[in-house]
């Protein structure tokens, strides 16, 4: 890790720029070179030739692969992505409505995989080899290599099907629709903002399993890495001699392992942060979540390039934001690097 | 480190608080219908735009139309209270109706609602353009008599009986001309706004819609017929067919469609759900590439026509979708010809196929969308051909692509599906018998036929003939003619399977009654609580 200078961090912001202008090229060429009509979604299957032609030059399809991507760039930088075909609506705004519903489903999920994966891997960690340890290593093994949308439909089975403890698909029950209005897009936020308890309960009965399934499989990764880093630590003088000296493991912990790992802690977090916020697709279309995964891949179906490549980039965006966020908390907080800056 | 140790606590807490939430009643109020489906390819609500099928049954009940169709297929008045056929055309006199907006219904409105289907000449106008209805000479053929009485005069490509089932269409949807009037941005015709809001006079209103997430309309309390039982109708998207099981199951949607046929079939046992198999006069078809120089021969299609195990097929994989149907008009209507003896004879098609010049088969690629039942079909129909010495390649993509390769005539063998707008031999094989020009530069990608390039000069002419005899009995034996002409040409496309839409409703919704074209009516609905 070097340290921090304005020069590195200016470094570090173009960095983040180009390979988001990278990932902005690829989507853009991949889209276009992809055998959708977008044009026959909009005019219908049994359009003639004329309307078909018109709406082609009307979406600016005529014109070469070039001058599409320059066109397409200028209103970016105006905050203009397009139109949707998918809603009519303009993409941005599309955006502004699917994103915080994603942006809830993953911020409660990086929650709970924090809250249970963390404290599982200290003491897989501490009690290496025990019964938890094993235990934490199986969890996440099965994490790892189960995919989500069977999690999805046997959660939904044994939780909202057989046992009737959380709420069903979508993100309220229907009853409830329409009489809370967005503020922040974010449901559980919403319905407190205007002291709708009721409405907050059946909001949170029907985001806990999709959060829960989507939190187990980044705490898989949470708790093999909080484990390793954890194990790293215990081999090193210091805590050696803290634990000889009499500390127990609860002291050992929390004074001299979890200070040591936070940093690491943090980047593994920011990663996961950003898996997830990618997971979600799978997830929103099980448990019919109207999130940007689920807009994206319907956007996907009907050829609908103009809400595809705005998702992409701005899922793309906050997961390389993250990691940014991630590396330059590490230079900041990280006590050698520090040390090597003064 | 104290923060992070606050807000594990606060994390943890929350989550407790999760599970010790009041747990939720699931059933559905009784003044509210719920419908669970795919919503995915409903792009529009503007009735002179939108032909998707969901899309049709959302707008059907937002607005109403001069005539309709009830399940019986016959012709019944709506907006229309009456109306006299002449030579010439059709005068029809409207009832006393208004506008969910206020505003009275009026012939004007009619006149404005056909010419703006005309006018804005999107793929809903292709049915009407198909009989001589165009935008040129709308303003002529259809105008107001008085405020009341509305006068339709043939184009003379049709006859008045054709023209009534195509009135019934929802394409034919009467609009609130003053309201829509109002937001005509860019010459439109209101297009932009009327695809996210209703302006019609049906029972319904558009309270909402959230793309990929749900419509809701609400009750129009001064609908002419009555206000409706339902406060509510919430049609919620539920892409995925096992979650939208679990959910009627628990009660959260009171009808599902949409559902896949392992899904369907756990219903048709259990107590408490009814099964409806709505008929939809349409096919599952195999359309053959003509311009294909294996299948332009129709001794290979013939061979490919005794190749496929209809029986097997219809028993194992289509159950409640399709029965087998090998004329593109089904078998219960009127002047339908008994199926031709088409089943799989491998030793047949061997021979035939030989006769062609081909003993040794050759290889083809069928493309379908990947959605049942089709892709099923697809490689049931791999296997079958495989046996007869056809070598198949299964290629499956989205709607969109698959579309496209259609319209664009670049595949060997591909699996679409069609639906008829009218319950009679005309409706549902119009769009198998008709192909005024098969040359590629025509690009006529909207005709079905001209999509399989197959040159039918004489079927289209037979089928122009039907479509303007005026004399039922007549008609009727030019119907017998066309569909025996159809067997005896050995198709490019080839109807397969006569469809039909399942649907499941839970047993507390009385007279929910899928209608053929999607145009279900929920008004009559109601409910009974548990």
């Amino acid at each position: 890790m070097k340290e921090l200078t304005a020069i590195e961090l200016a470094r570090r912001v173009l960095h983040l720029i180009v390979s988001l202008f990278i990932l902005l090229c690829v989507t853009f060429v991949i889209g276009r070179v992809l055998p959708a009509d977008p044009v026959g979604a909009i005019v219908g299957e049994l359009a003639d030739p004329a309307a078909y032609e018109a709406m082609r030059v009307r979406l600016g399809l005529d014109l070469p692969l070039y001058q599409q991507f320059f066109i397409y760039l200028k209103g970016l930088f105006q905050g203009d992505f397009g139109q949707a075909i998918l809603t009519g609506n303009s993409v941005a705004s599309d955006m502004l409505q699917a994103f915080p519903a994603t942006f809830e489903l993953a911020t409660l999920a990086i929650i709970i995989s924090a809250v249970v994966g963390v404290p599982l891997g200290l003491a897989a960690a501490l009690f290496r080899d025990s019964f938890i340890d094993k235990f934490a290593r199986v969890v996440a093994l099965v994490g790892h290599s189960i995919p989500v949308f069977w999690f999805g439909i046997v959660g939904l089975v044994i939780f909202y099907a057989t046992l009737n403890w959380v709420g069903g698909p979508g993100r309220i029950d229907v009853f409830y629709e329409g009489m809370v209005e967005p503020v922040t897009g974010m449901l559980l936020v919403d319905s407190l903002l205007v002291g709708e308890t009721e409405i907050f309960w059946n909001a949170l009965s029907h985001i806990i399993l999709p959060a829960a399934i989507l939190a187990y499989m980044a705490m898989a990764y949470i708790t093999r890495m909080t484990r390793s880093f954890t194990l790293e630590q215990l081999s090193q003088d210091y805590v050696i001699a803290a634990r000889a000296k009499g500390a127990g493991p609860a002291r050992t912990v929390a004074h001299h392992v979890l200070p040591n790992i936070a940093v690491q802690l943090i980047t593994v977090l920011a990663i996961s942060y950003g898996n997830l916020l990618e997971g979600a697709v799978v997830t929103e279309i099980v448990f019919s979540w109207p999130g940007i995964g689920q807009y994206m891949t319907n956007a996907l179906m009907i050829g609908d390039m103009n809400a595809v490549l705005a998702a992409t980039i701005i899922v793309g965006f906050v997961f390389m934001l993250l990691n940014f966020i991630a590396d330059i908390s590490y230079a900041v907080l990280d006590p050698r690097t520090r040390e090597v800056a003064r | 480190m104290k923060h992070f140790s606050k807000g594990l606590i606060a994390g943890a807490a929350a989550i407790v608080l999760g599970f010790a939430a009041p747990s939720v009643n699931a059933a559905t109020p009784d003044d509210q219908l719920v419908i669970g489906t795919s919503l995915a390819q409903v792009l529009s609500l503007d009735p002179q735009q939108a032909t998707e099928a969901k899309a049709i049954e959302i707008m059907s009940n937002l607005y109403d139309r001069l005539v309709k169709t009830d399940r019986s297929r016959k012709i019944l008045p709506q907006l229309a209270e009456s109306w006299e056929i002449d030579d010439k055309g059709i005068t029809f006199h409207l009832r006393e109706a208004t506008f969910a907006s206020g505003n009275p219904v009026t012939a004007d409105d009619v006149v404005y609602s056909l010419a703006r289907l005309l006018k804005m000449d999107q793929a809903a106008a292709a049915n009407f353009k198909r009989i001589g209805y165009k935008a040129d000479n709308v303003d002529k053929l259809v105008r107001a008599v008085d405020p009341k009485t509305v006068r339709i005069d043939l184009s003379g490509e049709t006859t008045a009986e054709l023209l009534l089932y195509r009135l019934a269409m929802n394409v034919a949807s009467v609009v609130d001309s003053i309201e829509v009037k109002n937001h005509v941005e860019n010459n439109d015709y209101g297009n932009a706004w009327l695809r996210t809001n209703s302006a019609g006079s049906g029972p319904f209103t558009l309270k909402r819609w959230t793309p990929n997430e749900m419509v809701i309309l609400e009750a129009n309390a001064d609908y002419v017929g009555g206000a409706p039982h339902m406060r509510r109708v919430i049609v919620r998207h539920v892409p995925e067919s096992q979650v939208e099981r679990l959910m009627l199951e628990r009660g959260d949607i009171d009808v599902a469609s949409a559902l896949s046929a392992a899904d369907l079939k756990t219903f048709e046992s259990q107590q408490g759900f009814e099964v409806q198999r709505v008929p939809t006069g349409g096919f599952y078809v195999l359309s053959m590439n003509a311009g294909n120089e294996y299948l332009a021969n129709p001794k290979v299609r013939e061979a490919i026509a005794y190749s496929i195990d209809y029986k097997g097929i219809e028993q194992t994989i289509m159950g409640p979708y399709g029965r087998v149907r090998n004329v593109p008009v089904p078998e219960d209507y009127e002047y339908a010809v008994p199926n031709p003896d088409w089943h799989f004879d491998a030793a047949k098609a061997k021979a035939l196929l030989a006769e062609a010049g081909y003993p040794d088969g050759f290889s083809l690629t069928l493309k379908t969308i990947a959605q049942t039942p089709r892709i099923d079909l697809a490689t049931a129909i791999q296997g079958s051909l495989g046996q007869v010495g056809i070598k198949i390649d299964i290629q499956q993509g989205n709607g969109s692509d698959i579309i496209a390769d259609h319209r664009a005539r670049n595949f060997d063998l591909l699996i679409p599906q069609t639906g008829a707008y009218m319950p009679n031999v005309l409706g549902s094989m119009e769009q198998f018998s008709s192909n005024p020009d098969n040359s590629k530069e025509a690009n006529n990608a909207g005709n079905f036929v001209w999509r399989s390039a197959w040159d039918i000069p004489e079927l289209t002419a037979l089928t122009a003939k039907a479509s303007l005899e005026p004399d039922a009995k007549k008609r009727g034996e030019l119907y017998v003619e066309m569909q025996q002409k159809f067997v005896e040409l050995k198709p490019a496309v080839l109807p397969l399977f006569e469809r039909f839409e399942p649907i499941v409703v839970n047993a507390r919704v009385k007279d929910y009654v899928g209608h053929p074209n999607q145009l279900t009516r929920l008004e009559g609905v109601t409910k009974t609580s548990d």
